[in-house]
């Protein structure tokens, strides 16, 4: 019994890091425009839209995310082999993962903006110099958080995964959940502010971003203020969501029947969202109606 | 012929001079298996070839949208192929490596459920954000009513784009990709781990006990990597984006399944034969 409330508060502590980890992940990556948004980004001066947005996609967040989780997860590691307390490991290891996703923030941007010079862009170094550290911080969130959580599984709940292993599941799958919720909201909803509330940006418009705020152009911070009040809380429940029920069914409900409670679990788990999901998809149909009449559709 | 009016090359068609030389392939790397270990090693690889084939088969259900999801220019969710297979898939093999002393059919079924879940928050998120934070409902570019509940599409899809958010349809395709690709990667891990505890006290002339860190290591670590080749081999079939089982795309999944096999037998062969 005692194992069983142990469990749950570390699954329910598990799941609070993984929340931050993942608002901390969006806003890191909408600041950065690391998304599949950046597309626009970097399509804009091509279309001769000059813009102030910092540039540092070069790979998905999935992947990078995998890459930084696994970096401070294995230096976290290594520390501790080395006899340094566990929350000083996992700091350090952190820290020195950001440096590298500092560097990395660093060349792509110079990289990627320079790639357009004949379009006129320039690189702004004052951009540089103030965007970089700021997701520098959140991306330290957002993997200390995710390091945290997987040195829990791993050391408190038994998890069979060394940490650098645990580090890179959990931050491709950060980088998933960040991405899928949180692009949407940033590439719709604030890159393209000019066009219509309440549809898609038609394919015309593409590169025509908003490149001016309420005083002076607008940078990748304005976006990230945006972005922080839904986009970013949304991806952190979601990843929360994610952490917290696949360890809550897993601690709860193993034991029962040899294994197949968990599963019997999770699969009425995939049934509740699957209600959701359609709630909110009859919902929508109904309270925003059609774009336009059943028999023009056909057109 | 114009650029516009031509079909595209090689998009959907099936080469069957190139899947009978990737079966004569895949029977080749199963021989040599057989020449260097008939039994345990065998029995592995074959596990690991279905592994892949299911990864490789799943992958194709998942709804993505790519950078036009983004703009609410296509359906699907806003993300590369790979990588969200890769997150639904691995945080199956987090849970079934989790079950793996359950037995072999509990373990890979808790990560295909592992694979689902994942999949289920984060297409019920997806339309939370398209309905709630930007006031689009879902609509499919590709079939005028969704095949599951019968809803019209077409009227729904806003002026200037392919279609937006996630059908029912797609949701339900997010989830079958995520139980296939979890139950797949859990399988390969699951295959090398045994291989790895049988072979490895002996090599290295340690206790099971003492090896059991570096076998866990060496499988997980496998079965990450044929994971990523199997989602990313399904994504260059997909070629950008697919909304799932209803996508014309979706018909193009036997050449997947070949080339994950024989992807899945080369890695699979590499990995058995550091061990044997």
């Amino acid at each position: 019994m005692e194992n069983i409330v142990f469990g749950i508060g570390i699954t329910a502590l598990t799941g609070a890091l993984a929340t931050v980890a993942g608002a901390a992940e969006d806003t890191e990556s909408n600041i950065g425009s690391q998304g599949d948004p950046n597309s626009q980004v970097q399509l804009a001066p091509q279309m001769g839209f000059l813009h102030r947005i910092f540039n540092k996609a070069v790979a998905g967040e999935p992947p990078a995310y995998g890459l930084w989780c696994c970096l401070g997860a294995g230096l976290a590691w290594a520390f501790m082999a080395m006899q340094i307390n566990a929350v000083l490991a996992i700091v350090l290891g952190c820290i020195l993962a950001v440096f590298v996703q500092g560097v990395y923030a660093t060349t792509a941007y110079l990289g990627r903006t320079a790639s357009l010079k004949k379009f006129g862009q320039p690189v702004y170094v004052d951009i540089l110099k103030s965007m970089t550290t700021v997701t520098m911080a959140h991306a330290f969130v957002a993997i200390f958080c995710t390091v945290t959580l997987c040195y829990l599984m791993n050391a408190a709940l038994g998890h069979p995964f060394p940490l650098p292993l645990l580090g890179l599941v959990w931050g491709i799958s950060l980088g998933a959940a960040g991405s899928a919720v949180g692009n949407p909201y940033y590439g719709k909803e604030r890159q393209y502010q000019n066009q219509k509330f309440g549809a898609g940006v038609p394919i015309s418009a593409s590169g025509n971003i908003v490149r001016y705020a309420e005083a002076g152009e607008r940078n990748s911070l304005d976006n990230g203020f945006f972005t922080a009040k839904l986009g970013g809380p949304a991806s952190g429940v979601c990843f929360g969501l994610i952490v917290f029920l696949e360890l809550w069914r897993t601690i709860l409900f193993e034991k029962i029947a040899a294994g197949w409670g968990a599963i019997i679990v999770g699969l009425l788990m995939i049934l509740v969202f699957t209600i959701i999901d359609r709630y909110i998809e009859v919902w929508a149909r109904k309270t925003y109606g059609p774009y336009t009449k059943p028999e023009e559709a056909s057109s | 012929m114009s650029a516009v009016a031509a079909k595209p090359a090689a998009g959907g068609a099936m080469n069957p001079a190139a899947m009978g030389v990737g079966i004569v392939l895949l029977i080749l790397i199963i021989g040599v298996c057989y020449y260097i270990s008939p039994g345990l090693g065998l029995m592995s690889l074959i596990g690991i070839i279905i592994g892949g084939i299911l990864i490789g088969f799943g992958v194709h259900f998942v709804p993505v949208g790519g950078a036009p999801a983004a703009m609410g220019q296509a359906p699907g969710i806003a993300t590369g192929v790979a990588m969200l297979a890769a997150g639904g898939g691995l945080a199956g093999l987090f849970g079934g490596a989790w079950a793996a002393d359950q037995g072999l059919v509990v373990a890979v079924v808790t990560g295909g459920v592992g694979g689902g879940l994942m999949m289920a928050i984060t297409c019920m998120m997806v339309n939370f954000i398209y309905v709630f934070g930007m006031g689009i409902p879902a609509a499919s570019g590709k079939v005028k009513n969704d095949p599951i509940t019968g809803d019209s599409q077409a009227e729904f899809k806003s002026q200037g784009t392919e279609g937006h958010g996630l059908p029912f349809v797609s949701f339900v395709g997010g989830v079958i990709g995520g139980l296939l690709a979890g139950a797949g990667g859990t399988l390969i891990y699951l295959m090398l781990l045994d291989l790895y505890k049988a072979t490895l006290p002996t090599l290295m002339q340690a206790t099971e006990v003492q090896i059991l860190p570096i076998a866990v290591s060496a499988a997980g670590i496998f079965a990450v990597g044929m994971f990523l080749v199997n989602a990313v081999l399904t994504a260059y079939n997909i070629t950008g984006t697919i909304e799932g089982p209803h996508d014309p795309k979706f018909k193009r999944w036997p050449r997947s399944i070949v080339a994950s096999a024989v992807a899945s037998a080369l890695c699979g062969l590499v990995a058995i034969l550091i061990v044997v």
